[in-house]
């Protein structure tokens, strides 16, 4: 489905502090109806606070929160009826069975009757635990747990589904599911806000991108549009044998190449896009007397795109 | 209000679900009560009645002890983590503690009347010729201790940090009260001390009731309740913060 651009959510200027260390530093974004919209971010960077303060758990420091054009604080409930939240951590009552989960959470939104037995399977169906319905939530694997920790955010129909890491410890296979799954609600029209550390979550469902460290947004926009803000650049990860007697400055002598890391004995260089010079870094190293081990090449990433904008790597 | 019931009932589930609380107000509660009946048996003219002094003044210990109950309910890790689904839906904070207020106190409350009736029918013991005045009486105290319960976690924002202040605070109202043994021959400042613990006003209700039959201290300590009650619940409305479940 395509996004359309109304507006859902308006996040303008908001700041938050905890004692005298400042969180937030008043970040602005928008929200649009159907779009997959990722927040990415080392740990520490703001993702949660955003999260919190976004699903009216926790109080804003300043600034203001609107949600199709009003304030939430004003509207409070009715924001809340129309959202689903999927927090980092299992959320579910382990004593119970997935389906009274599933029927208790979604009650609480007003759900009851058929509506609500119709939606409590529609849920199950969307975890793929429909045979596992009578089964208490202690029995269940982590990926199991995870994908009902999110079919309880949805099961009521919510129009907008906010995800804070939810794929965080689970196996890859439970983590297509989830991703798939996030994939179908967008499909269905439903707008989801999901932050993570995983750039390849990122680059499998997002619509757009928010990357935020220590409590800023420093980069907006479509993953493409990230790529391009770091310029047509390609990345060589040459492994040697033994670095003997290169130099870096023998190796931007040659066309394209933009910048040259050694480290011990692998050489990391960036090199402009569409010039084909991989030939040449290879023959130079040969007249050196090196003897390549390893070679692997890399077009602009969302990671590039990180370490770029702040000079180290999101996993460091 | 449906939310609100829909609330209370998965409460009172889980809590009927927790085995640990389920033991710690039933077979814990009889165990205590037979050993000291039987240890303290010397000091009465017959068993029967160190029997009876020790179902009421623990059944006392009891009630007070629900606040540790409350306290689980409200913010025990794992359940603390499931009912934060109820802070994202539109129920309000009201339901979220209210309900486990309530909760907690018909669980310790059924529990408590059932260890009665049965220590009473099998120890041939009796609570005196008013027993409704005094299931009666019980309420309130129960329903005071799980609002404490909850005000504490409220206040230290931890159930770990309420229920550890909270087991101390009742363990020493209920020596100073004389619950476990007499304090009267240890001195006037101890006497003084025994004499302001509110729990000596407990112990002293519910034996009036029950072995003097009389109804004397009955409505002091059922009103100081239901106030203390009244008090403890509006205090968990201006302390309680969403964010302190995250």
């Amino acid at each position: 489905m395509a996004i359309n651009m109304e507006e859902m959510i308006k996040v303008s200027n908001l700041t938050k502090s905890f004692k005298d260390k400042e969180v937030l530093k008043g970040i602005s974004f928008d929200v649009y109806r159907g779009e997959v919209l990722c927040i990415l971010g080392p740990n520490g960077a703001g993702k949660s606070t955003t999260i919190n303060i976004l699903t009216a758990t926790l109080g804003k420091g300043g600034g203001e929160i609107f949600f199709k054009g009003g304030r939430i604080n004003k509207k409070l409930k009715d924001y809340k009826q129309v959202l689903g939240i999927v927090p980092q951590d299992i959320a579910l009552y382990e004593e119970l069975s997935a389906e009274h989960n599933l029927r208790f959470f979604a009650s609480l939104y007003g759900l009851h009757g058929k509506e609500l037995s119709k939606a409590v399977d529609g849920a199950l169906e969307f975890a793929g635990l429909t045979d596992r319905r009578n089964d208490k939530v202690k029995t269940f694997s982590g990926g199991m747990k995870r994908r009902l920790n999110i079919a309880c955010a949805i099961a009521h129909h919510p129009e907008l589904v906010i995800m804070d890491e939810p794929t965080v410890g689970i196996d890859p296979q439970s983590r297509n599911h989830i991703l798939d799954s996030i994939r179908r609600l967008r499909e269905n029209g439903i707008t989801v806000i999901y932050t993570t550390h995983y750039m390849e979550e990122v680059e499998a469902i997002s619509s757009r991108i928010i990357i935020m460290d220590h409590g800023s947004i420093i980069a907006e926009g479509t993953k493409e549009e990230l790529k391009e803000s770091i310029g047509n650049e390609k990345r060589y990860t040459i492994e040697l044998e033994e670095n003997k007697k290169v130099k870096e400055e023998e190796l931007f002598s040659i066309e394209g190449v933009k910048s040259v890391k050694v480290n011990g004995d692998i050489l990391e260089i960036s090199s402009l896009k569409g010039i084909e010079n991989l030939d040449r870094i290879i023959a130079l190293l040969s007249d050196r007397g090196e003897k390549i081990r390893n070679i692997a090449s890399e077009a602009a990433s969302l990671e590039m795109v990180f370490l770029k904008l702040t000079g180290r790597k999101l996993r460091d | 209000m449906r939310r609100f019931f829909m609330i209370l009932k998965l409460d009172i589930i889980n809590l009927f679900k927790n085995p640990v609380l389920v033991g710690a107000n039933t077979i814990f509660f009889v165990l205590l009560i037979l050993i000291m009946g039987f240890l303290g048996s010397g000091n009465y003219a017959d068993s029967k009645m160190s029997y009876q002094y020790y179902l009421i003044s623990m059944i006392v210990y009891g009630m007070l002890n629900g606040a540790m109950t409350a306290s689980n309910c409200f913010m025990e890790r794992d359940i603390k983590k499931a009912n934060l689904r109820i802070i994202y839906s539109p129920a309000g904070s009201f339901p979220i503690y209210f309900s486990k207020i309530l909760a907690s106190f018909l669980f310790d409350y059924f529990l408590h009347i059932i260890v009665v009736g049965i220590l009473c029918a099998s120890l041939g013991v009796t609570i005196g010729v008013h027993p409704v005045y005094f299931i009666l009486l019980m309420a309130p105290v129960e329903f005071a201790a799980a609002a404490l319960g909850i005000f504490f976690c409220c206040v230290f924002h931890s159930e770990e940090a309420a229920s550890a202040l909270l087991s101390t605070l009742v363990s020493l109202l209920c020596v100073l009260g004389g619950t476990f043994f007499s304090l009267d021959g240890m001195g006037s400042a101890v006497a003084f001390l025994s004499r302001i613990s509110p729990v000596k006003w407990i112990n002293e209700a519910f034996f009036t009731l029950s072995c003097d039959n009389s109804l004397h201290s009955f409505l002091l300590v059922f009103l100081s309740a239901v106030i203390i009650s009244v008090l403890l619940v509006l205090g968990c409305s201006l302390t309680f913060k969403t964010e302190d479940y995250l």
